[in-house]
């Protein structure tokens, strides 16, 4: 079992989340400069596109070949005295965490940011079996806080307004004095940072992600902005890496290709603050970082992907540009979604590693406006394999009955092409009819749910394209 | 059968590159140190312009440098920076060699890994990288790691003679340094985050500050 997913309530979800007003003005708040920064970042940098290009062929040429790294990326890792784990679920890779947590006898575990940890529901598995788990990353450690989960893959915590985190240390800091000043957005950073850095001296063990699994090297790459992760694997005296199996790259040239193009779609970074290549456990000589480096390594679905319609997806390098650009994850936010990666791929990955039964509904999230393939880094065809999902959908009759029962009566008259253009025709006429200068404000039935919130455009008064088409004697347009 | 055998078993019978696939992954892990991707021109700069992007990149992600004509000059550098900072003239520093022979002055020198509270600490980059305004260090008694990330400010040491253009230089003079360390740290301006209020502050939870010193040699 993963995390408990809500994704069959994305509807509700989703209503829910367009009346919750905190969240609206949260989302409202971080939108534009997501999007803003990326642009500004990709027009700095003239080859990016070919980067991505070059990107795409790297991750592809992994995946046509990835039992051969996984297994050379491990001989290196043995080499340099690290230990590797395999977990086929998320069951084994929480059964692996705790059996390492327990050797160290281990009563806290410092965490920094890591997606796999949360699909694997490392947090609450650690806590009921007495281990306390401490998110460092202050986004996640606001939401952990507030008993949340991310929201967003690179901003775990964008849907809490700043009044919220105010609440939420004023809770959770009991020792502090209570009428303290928190006024500014730097006394609440201060006061994080003064509390977690007290955290990184107590864990005896450090988990983080991996950005990339170097093959050439057995090095694990973490790529962060505030220090977290580094402090959470060098101080403690065990270093965890929770990584997916597809994190490979073969070279440190391509880890280079990666980085180019990774910080730019996200944030808008040149480079990210720090990129740190870690490789097994600290040297004889060395005065600091960990005694023990252990890499888990969560297929947990993802081999299934392979050699399917879905391959393209494990391209994806995090890096959260597709839900930065889409209208519908910037309308309802990242928990609307229901499970642990939201936004375009996650509509696409859910139902990849929960099953079409409990994620089936997401890839009907989006308006196919194409942007998430446009910004993708890796050039992943986001859209198709939505539509793809949107097909296996149906084929296992999991579509309701309505949209099921409206899809056959498109279908026949949509194949009787004398029908279709006589119903076409009348609904252009009555559309045209309703028209006030090109716009009509309120459509009857299933129409109100577009004129609730916007104007339909009214066809032109003419007829249809195909009552005006004469095409001449060899069938070309005239 | 064991985790790892069913996992790669599964993986190799849906991995789908024609032709010979183990030639292919030993031709590419055998290219390391040579670039097969585009290499931006901003990763190509030489002489005294890769000096000058180095500062422009490094002042665009908020850290700062100063240059000074030899490593004789940094004790006085130093502590003038951190009087300059209403800091307490003292240092953190590892074991670096080339720090070993040169007179603190008055500056308060301890050395070893980070504690929980350092108000000011002091590092050798391995190299510095213009494409990006990075600094490249290597973990180790020199350059204990934890000095990178609990000093309140971080002060780094980088020749200009270690200055390199972009990341495939970069990498290969890691290659060329011998042992492989346990870490090596890209570190591109301060510490921050935009975590609360979607707002960027500075000094999360390493650096606020980060200053750098190019030595002209």
């Amino acid at each position: 079992m993963t995390l408990q997913s809500t994704t069959p309530e994305f509807k509700r979800n989703a209503r829910g989340a367009l009346a919750d007003e905190k969240l609206q003005s949260a989302l409202a708040f971080a939108k534009p400069g997501f999007s803003t920064k990326r642009a500004q970042a990709r027009a700095a940098l003239p080859e990016f596109d070919d980067l991505r290009d070059a990107a795409r062929d790297l991750k592809d040429h992994v995946l046509g070949h990835l039992d051969l790294y996984l297994e050379a990326y491990e001989r290196r890792v043995i080499e340099s005295g690290g230990h590797v784990h395999w977990a086929e679920t998320a069951e084994d890779a929480r059964r692996i965490v705790l059996e390492i947590c327990r050797k160290a006898e281990a009563k806290t575990v410092n965490k920094g940011k890591t997606m796999i940890s949360e699909e694997c529901g490392i947090n609450d598995f650690l806590a009921e079996n007495g281990i306390a788990p401490v998110e460092t990353d202050l986004g996640e450690y606001i939401i952990q806080l507030r008993g949340e989960h991310p929201s967003h893959i690179i901003a775990p915590a964008v849907h809490v307004t700043v009044e919220e985190v105010r609440e939420a240390f004023r809770k959770a800091h009991g020792h502090l004095p209570e009428g303290r000043d928190l006024e500014g957005l730097d006394t609440l950073l201060a006061e994080a940072r003064t509390v977690l850095r007290k955290k990184y001296f107590e864990a005896e063990v450090g988990i983080t992600g991996a950005n990339m699994l170097i093959a050439e090297t057995g090095q694990s790459v973490i790529v962060t902005n505030e220090g977290n992760g580094d402090l959470s694997q060098s101080l403690p005296k065990v270093h965890v890496v929770m990584a997916s199996i597809e994190k490979i790259v073969p070279t440190l040239e391509d880890a280079s290709t990666i980085l180019r193009v990774l910080a730019r779609s996200a944030t808008g970074q040149e480079m990210s603050v720090y990129t740190t290549f870690s490789q097994g456990p600290r040297r004889a000589e060395d005065p600091d970082g960990p005694e023990e480096y252990h890499v888990v390594l969560l297929d947990n679905g993802r081999s299934n992907m392979l050699g399917t319609e879905f391959q393209d997806m494990l391209r994806c390098i995090r890096c959260g540009a597709c839900m930065n650009h889409c209208p519908v994850y910037n309308a309802v936010g990242g928990h609307a979604y229901g499970w642990v990666y939201p936004g375009p791929m996650g509509a696409v990955l859910t139902p990849s590693l929960i099953g079409v039964e409990e994620g089936g509904q997401l890839p009907n999230a989006s308006t196919f406006c194409g942007r998430c393939e446009a910004v993708c880094p890796m050039r992943i065809p986001l859209p198709r394999m939505m539509r793809s999902w949107r097909e296996r959908e149906f084929e296992k009759r999991l579509t309701p009955s309505a949209t099921r029962w409206g899809l056959g009566l498109w279908r026949f008259v949509a194949s009787r092409p004398a029908l279709y253009r006589l119903g076409t025709g009348i609904a252009s006429r009555a559309l045209a009819a309703m028209g006030r200068g090109g716009r009509i404000a309120k459509l009857p039935w299933a129409g109100a749910g577009w004129t609730d919130q916007r104007d339909f455009p009214a066809p032109e008064p003419g007829g249809t394209f195909m009552s005006r088409y004469r095409p001449d004697a060899d069938g070309r347009p005239s | 059968m064991s985790a790892r055998e069913r996992i790669l078993g599964r993986v190799r019978e849906a991995a789908s590159a024609p032709g010979d696939r183990a030639a292919a992954v030993r031709a590419r892990l055998a290219s390391a140190g040579r670039q097969t991707a585009p290499v931006p021109a901003l990763a190509a700069s030489v002489d005294e312009a890769r000096a000058a992007q180095f500062e422009a990149k490094l002042a665009a992600v908020d850290g700062t440098l100063t240059r000074l004509p030899s490593l004789e000059a940094l004790p006085a550098a130093l502590a003038e920076a951190l009087r300059a900072r209403n800091l307490a003239r003292a240092i953190r520093i590892g074991e670096e060699p080339d720090f070993a022979g040169l007179d603190w002055g008055g500056t308060d020198v301890t050395r070893g890994p980070g504690r929980l509270e350092e108000p000011a600490t002091l590092s050798r980059a391995f190299r510095g990288v213009a494409e990006t305004g990075t600094l490249a260090l290597r973990s180790g008694p020199e350059n204990p790691v934890t000095l990178t990330f609990l000093g309140e400010t971080h002060f780094v040491v980088v020749r200009r003679s270690e200055l390199l253009g972009g990341l495939e230089e970069l990498f290969a003079a890691a290659r060329g340094a011998g042992a492989t360390p346990r870490t090596l740290n890209l570190v591109t301006g301060p510490s921050r985050s935009a975590d609360i209020g979607a707002t960027l502050q500075l000094g999360a939870h390493g650096p606020k500050a980060l200053h750098v010193f190019l030595i002209e040699d």
